[in-house]
């Protein structure tokens, strides 16, 4: 699954795209253009199955900690989140990405 | 530190009801909404009588929170396309808001109550979005009226309040577990109470009485849940405060039964930024905002 944000036009979809009522949007085999992103969108949906190794680009790009951020700002921010979560498990999936959201979050804010 | 037993949830809420009662139009409302022979027109002509809160409805609609492309200028066009219960809860949550002024500062910042209340109510609709539920105005007003217990206490025991606010400022704990240690109860029961009090249907009142502890809940466990996470996402984003200084424990039961993937989140922190100021422009506006 791809996420919306991650799709770029040209991509080819694997599998149909649906909306919450399954109604087909766009079925499998269509190529991405612009427009289908914010068709998506308006109808909510989120992810998207595409062909090809778009797969494991998405992977990588899941995780970007941006450069231009001042590292000392993101290392304060880092502290104030480990700080704020204390009483939760920072290994939990949702509470990682929540805490890594928003170290960058306030880190970029800070900047 | 004294224990004071005869404190209880139904205590808390005795009095508050009827000095800070919901504006009497609220119930009018309510009622024509209820009544099989309304039209739009009869519900929109209750609204209209408040200006203030008309302008406000507007100012929303025409939000992006409701992505609508043509300009909403009149209730009943508000009531038309956003739905008759979508605009209730929403004169709800506005009504609220009014009711509680004037607690000593040192206690709470109303502004900071309220935007924190309204970062949760963002992200509990966001959530429920995704949960693809339906008529999601109700997720939105649970999570503005999250805190209100808190409110209540505020006013109602404002020196235990205070207390507890700077015992868990020197121990770093958890406000509402402090709560609960003190009183055997905490401020989402309390906010439960209140809400039933003034007849808000359980939809809304059950799932703010849960928010810190799903296992309670019965008749709406999604809700329950739906508001939990918002209330934990609204506190890692450190929009407002309600007095809770560190992110509440994520309750690992209703994490499993949401089904959301992690990689949602930064899609949902990135719409909660998007659609924050302008939410809180709509609910706040002056007269400015008839337009």
């Amino acid at each position: 699954m791809v996420h919306i944000d991650n799709l770029t036009p040209g991509m080819v979809l694997s599998r149909n795209v649906c909306d919450r009522s399954g109604r087909m949007l766009l079925p499998a085999g269509a190529e991405l253009t612009e427009k289908h992103f914010s068709i998506f969108r308006m109808w909510g949906v989120l992810e998207v199955e595409v062909a090809g190794d778009a797969i494991v680009e998405d992977a990588e790009t899941a995780a970007p900690l941006s450069q231009e951020i001042d590292p000392e700002l993101l290392a304060e921010a880092r502290a104030e989140m480990e700080r704020l979560f204390i009483y939760n498990d920072p290994e939990h999936p949702a509470i990682k990405e929540l805490m890594r959201i928003c170290t960058e979050r306030r880190a970029t804010r800070a900047a | 530190m004294l224990r004071k037993p005869q404190l209880s949830v139904e205590h808390m809420v005795e009095d508050v009801s009827t000095i800070h009662s919901l504006p009497l139009f609220y119930s009018q409302l309510s009622e024509a909404i209820d009544h099989p022979r309304s039209s739009i027109g009869d519900i929109a002509k209750i609204i209209a009588e408040d200006q203030g809160l008309t302008a406000r409805i507007l100012k929303l609609a025409n939000s992006p929170l409701f992505g609508y492309f043509s300009k909403i200028d009149t209730i009943t066009q508000a009531v038309t396309i956003i739905g008759v219960l979508q605009v209730r809860d929403l004169a709800l949550a506005l009504s609220v808001m009014d009711v509680f002024k004037g607690i000593p500062e040192d206690l709470v910042n109303m502004e900071q109550f309220w935007k924190h209340s309204i970062a949760t109510g963002l992200a509990s609709r966001l959530l429920a979005t995704s949960q693809r539920e339906s008529n999601l105005e109700r997720f939105f007003v649970a999570g503005i009226l999250h805190d209100v217990g808190r409110l209540v206490m505020y006013v109602k025991v404002p020196q235990l309040c205070l207390e507890l606010l700077e015992q868990c400022r020197a121990t770093g704990s958890l406000l509402h577990r402090a709560e609960r240690e003190r009183l055997g109860f905490d401020h989402a029961e309390v906010g439960c109470a209140l809400l039933k009090r003034w007849k808000i249907p359980p939809r809304v009142a059950e799932p703010v009485g849960t928010h810190h502890d799903s296992r309670k809940g019965d008749q709406y466990p999604r809700e329950g849940g739906i508001l939990h996470f918002a209330d934990v996402i609204a506190h890692a984003l450190q929009i407002g405060n309600s007095g809770e200084v560190f992110v509440p424990e994520l309750d690992q039961g209703v994490w499993d039964r949401l089904q959301i993937s992690s990689f949602y989140l930064p899609t949902l922190v990135k719409q909660v930024d998007d659609t924050y100021e302008q939410t809180v422009s709509a609910l706040f506006g002056g007269d400015d905002a008839a337009r």
